[in-house]
Order: structure tokens, then C-alpha cells, then sequence
């Protein structure tokens, strides 16, 4: 892993397009500005976590597409 | 018309397993989808002719099965924009119909939710499917559809 020390408002480049800007520091986190193309997707590593595991749980779960639509069916009248 | 366009593929259209392969009913995930990455294949499954719920089940790499329902039966209302880089993946030209999916997951307890957060997304017409984590649109990942009894 490369390890930098940036201040305020200095940048990191990666690439021909990718720029992360440290916005702010403060006592609980830092903030951070990420510039990037469109094609490339940018999202906090906890948001994959959380659909990952969610998927786990989905896949491990009842499969009976006859009883939810029946329960579903169900609550909606 | 209110409603999705059917492009369910009814349990019998399946394809048997010796040809699955070249068979078109076989939806292509590049990246598989998150958990699941080995997963590339999938067919999607429905008891029923205009099921509510149907199956989207790996037909490559490790079994996985998953409920999913259209994410406008599960919330009044969903709407979803597809980021041009989804879009470039699916292969999906801007009118091309899409097919939205979102995951249904029945709790231990007997709750049901769904997550509206990450959606499938499938192009019928390429039969490349993703998950998506939409940018714009940020409905929960967890959305009760039926409490526990």
C-alpha cells in the first residue's frame, strides 16, 4: 500500500482522472473530495459491505416464491 | 400500461442443463454480483406465468438462489436512474426496456424485506444483468415488505 501524508486542500492523483482532495480534518474523520470519470464507480467500502452481506442473507434464506407472493398478497389486502 | 412488460421466462422455458451454455434464457453477469462474484450465470425462474416473485438462480459457480420481485410492486413510486456506466455494462442503449429487479429476503423471524437500495438491472435484449448501487436514487436496503406473524 502506498502511504502519503497530505494537509488540507492537497491532492492525490491516480490515473488520468482520478483526484482525492482532502477537503477537511477533524477530530472524528477526514473529508474528502473524489473526482472521477463517469465509468468509474466511487462508493464509501461499507455501502459493498452492507449489499454483500445483504446478498448473503437473501441467498441463505427461504426460497418459495409461491408462499412470499401469497404472504404478500396477503398484507396488501 | 402501468405495469412492467412481462419478460419473465417461465420455469418450463429453462433450459436443461446440458446446453445451458448457448442457451438464451442464460443471463450473463459479468461481475457476478456482490458475494457471489464466481456466479456469472443465471436464469430467472417463475412458478407462475405473471408471478410476483420469481427465482434468479446460478447456473455456473457456486449455487446461489435469490427471490426478487419488480421494486414498483414492492414500493409505489420506485423510481431509479441508470448512471450511464451501468448502463455501458448492461450494453443498454437509453430507451432500451430494462428489466428491474430487487432482492426479496425472507428473515428468520418471517419478516419479509427487500432491498431497494442495490437493484438487479437486466437488458433483455443482451441478457447481461448487474447489481447496481444507484447514486441518486437512495431507498433502503432494508424495506419491510411483510412483518413477522
Amino acid at each position: 500500500m502506498l502511504v502519503f501524508t497530505r494537509r488540507r486542500r492537497q491532492t492525490i492523483r491516480i490515473g488520468d482522472g482520478i483526484e482525492v482532495q482532502v477537503l477537511r480534518i477533524g477530530r472524528d474523520g477526514v473529508r474528502l473530495g473524489v473526482v472521477a470519470p463517469p465509468d468509474v464507480p466511487v462508493h464509501r467500502q461499507e455501502v459493498y459491505e452492507q449489499i454483500r452481506e445483504a446478498n448473503r442473507t437473501a441467498a441463505g434464506a427461504v426460497q418459495d416464491p409461491t408462499l412470499v407472493a401469497r404472504r404478500l398478497g396477503a398484507g396488501r389486502e | 400500461m402501468s405495469h412492467a412488460p412481462n419478460t419473465a421466462i417461465a420455469a418450463d422455458a429453462v433450459a436443461p442443463t446440458d446446453n445451458q451454455s448457448t442457451a438464451p434464457e442464460v443471463i450473463t453477469f459479468p461481475k457476478g454480483i456482490p458475494g457471489f462474484e464466481a456466479c456469472r450465470s443465471f436464469v430467472l425462474i417463475a412458478p407462475e406465468t405473471e408471478s410476483l416473485v420469481q427465482c434468479l438462480r446460478s447456473v455456473d459457480g457456486p449455487a446461489a438462489s435469490f427471490l426478487v420481485i419488480d421494486p414498483r410492486k414492492a414500493m409505489a413510486g420506485y423510481r431509479c436512474e441508470l448512471s450511464n456506466a451501468d448502463r455501458d455494462r448492461l450494453q443498454a442503449s437509453t430507451d432500451a426496456p430494462l428489466l428491474w429487479l430487487a432482492l426479496v429476503t425472507v428473515e428468520e423471524s418471517g419478516t419479509i424485506v427487500v432491498n431497494l437500495r442495490a437493484p438487479v438491472v437486466i437488458n433483455p435484449q443482451r441478457m447481461i444483468g448487474a447489481q447496481v448501487i444507484p447514486h441518486q436514487c437512495l431507498y433502503p436496503l432494508r424495506h419491510v415488505l411483510v412483518p413477522a406473524d
